[in-house]
């Protein structure tokens, strides 16, 4: 019986090749991470801008505290008295419930 | 509500009211059982959902179909926002109702608008997000047929009767000044977020008294404009009022259930003409009033810009359109709390300690009573993102080490900003969407 050799076949890569792979390796994952950071940095971008858009509407408006409100102001002077007040409590104020307790 | 219902797990426990309807566990009676439903057939199991449920109400294996279990569901609506896949809905759809009402031409259909909706609704209609709107929509709405009524003045009505109460507690506790009323605990925190209500009675009824018990600003407009507005701006009797809030939020939705919220009814008895009717009829979300308008054949964008001069109840203040954002009640609080405290307006008005998105921000502020000339600090802290951030807080309180007197809590990441009822993803529907328009093909 004759004997059995094995004998490897060269698989060549050459330096040129190697380099070639390495390049489609990496921007195969480097567009991977640039896509899925791209839709995570897009999916809190929306919230910076919409926040960004009611301190301008606080920049821009005439008035920007709350106790200088005329038409509050009316509303109390015609109605409400003063903020606290019986009738504020009947209308502006509310009690809370302990869910656990309802079945 | 009876669709609601009827789609119900058979293995739940239920009660029956006098009247043979079903109550779940933890719901009052006439409450909205379910906002947020997860479509089977959408749903791919891939667990986001989960990650972003402040409550741990999602169910349901990696990779099968999940569920929403309605008992510990607050209705945030942050896993319809974040879903890739648009799986979770809003099943409770007023859209075609309150077209109904505004063709009743006995009905005065008002709005309570949301500071958060202002800044959103464009990117239904390609603009922009984070593009203010408050003209076009003011003008859209009026094109519509609404009465326009702006949150924003509830907003700053909620500073006036929470900030009292605040003070109240301060001037009580620490400074040892006598009280006319009935107080809650320090520290206070803010009640204007539906879900984190919901959240707090659920989980942590212990600390129900330190919630304000100031209404949200929604539900103390909706109960002015059916007593003060009736009677004193448009003459109408209060069952002719219709009132459509739009919010940002799909927890809203509920609150506006809660059969405790109709004052104004009770306002009404007690004058001696007896009603029946809830101080806010309808929410409808962000998403809601587009989709009104285009049902309506109106273009947002192209809407001529309207200013509501003249009208108090859309009359606001930068301290009330700054309530959308985390931080922002708490800054508008300050800015009052200043000057009642003080008898001075603060020199700067942006309090950039309580601005961003860090997770729990606090901040510390000195303030010198006119009256006694006592120095007293005010020590505040701001927390969105429920699910992440809020129980070392609540740990420290029921420990009693809490250093804070005044809290603002939001649910939502961001504030109302990015509520549940918020555009879903402005840069594409969802993740998946996004992905699939950037390939080569698309």
């Amino acid at each position: 019986m004759a004997e059995y050799e094995y004998i490897e076949q060269k698989t060549e890569v050459s330096r040129r090749a190697f380099l070639g792979i390495l390049g489609a390796a990496g921007a195969i994952l480097w567009s991977g991470i640039y896509i899925t950071t791209d839709i995570f940095q897009d999916r809190n971008k929306y919230i910076k801008m919409r926040a960004k858009g009611l301190y301008k509407d606080d920049t821009i408006s005439k008035i920007r505290q709350s106790h200088n409100n005329h038409a509050v102001a009316a509303m109390y002077k015609e109605f409400a008295q003063k903020p606290l007040s019986p009738l504020a409590e009947k209308l502006f104020h509310t009690h809370y419930i302990d869910r656990t307790k309802l079945s | 509500m009876e669709k609601c219902l009827r789609t119900m797990e058979p293995n739940r426990r239920f009660k029956l009211t006098d009247k043979g309807e079903r109550i779940l566990k933890g719901l009052q009676e006439k409450e909205i059982a379910k906002v947020i439903v997860i479509e089977e057939d959408k749903c791919k199991g891939c667990d986001s959902c989960k990650s972003f449920c402040p409550t741990g109400a999602i169910s349901g294996k990696y990779g099968a179909a999940h569920r929403i279990e309605t008992e510990k569901c607050i209705a945030c609506g942050q896993c319809l926002v974040n879903c890739p896949f648009g799986a979770p809905g809003d099943v409770v759809d007023p859209v075609d109702h309150v077209i109904d009402k505004l063709r009743n031409k006995q009905l005065t259909v008002v709005t309570t608008i949301a500071p958060s909706v202002r800044v959103a609704i464009g990117e239904e209609f390609g603009l922009e997000p984070g593009s203010l709107e408050t003209k076009r929509m003011y003008g859209a709405l009026k094109k519509a047929g609404f009465v326009i009524g702006d949150t924003n003045y509830a907003a700053d009505l909620t500073i006036m009767e929470e900030g009292s109460e605040l003070i109240e507690k301060i001037s009580h506790y620490m400074l040892k000044e006598e009280s006319h009323i009935h107080l809650g605990a320090l520290p206070q925190f803010t009640s204007c977020c539906p879900a984190w209500v919901r959240y707090i009675e659920l989980n942590y009824p212990q600390l129900i008294p330190n919630l304000s018990s100031a209404k949200s600003p929604m539900m103390m407009h909706g109960s002015l404009m059916k007593t003060y507005g009736a009677s004193h701006l448009w003459e109408k009797r209060p069952e002719d009022i219709f009132v459509v809030a739009v919010m940002p939020c799909t927890a809203k939705k509920f609150e506006a259930s809660r059969p405790e919220f109709s004052n104004a009814a009770a306002y009404w008895a007690s004058k001696g003409t007896a009603g029946n009717y809830p101080d806010v009829d309808v929410v409808l979300t962000t998403r809601d009033l587009a989709r009104l308008f285009k049902k309506l054949g109106i273009n947002l964008a192209k809407t001529p810009e309207f200013e509501d001069a003249d009208n108090p109840m859309s009359a606001y203040t930068g301290a009330g359109t700054i309530f959308g954002n985390t931080g922002g009640v708490m800054e508008a609080a300050l800015r009052t709390a200043f000057f009642v405290i003080c008898g001075k307006e603060l020199d700067v008005l942006e309090f950039t300690p309580v601005r961003g998105l860090k997770g729990v921000k606090s901040a510390e502020v000195t303030l010198k009573q006119a009256k006694t000339g006592r120095e007293l600090t005010l020590k505040v802290a701001v927390v969105h993102g429920v699910k992440e951030n809020i129980k070392p807080v609540l740990d420290e309180i029921i420990a009693g080490k809490s250093p804070y007197h005044f809290i603002e809590v939001m649910n939502c990441p961001g504030g109302c900003v990015n509520g549940g009822g918020q555009p879903i993803n402005p840069m594409g529907t969802s993740w998946t969407e996004k992905f699939r328009a950037l390939l080569p093909w698309n």
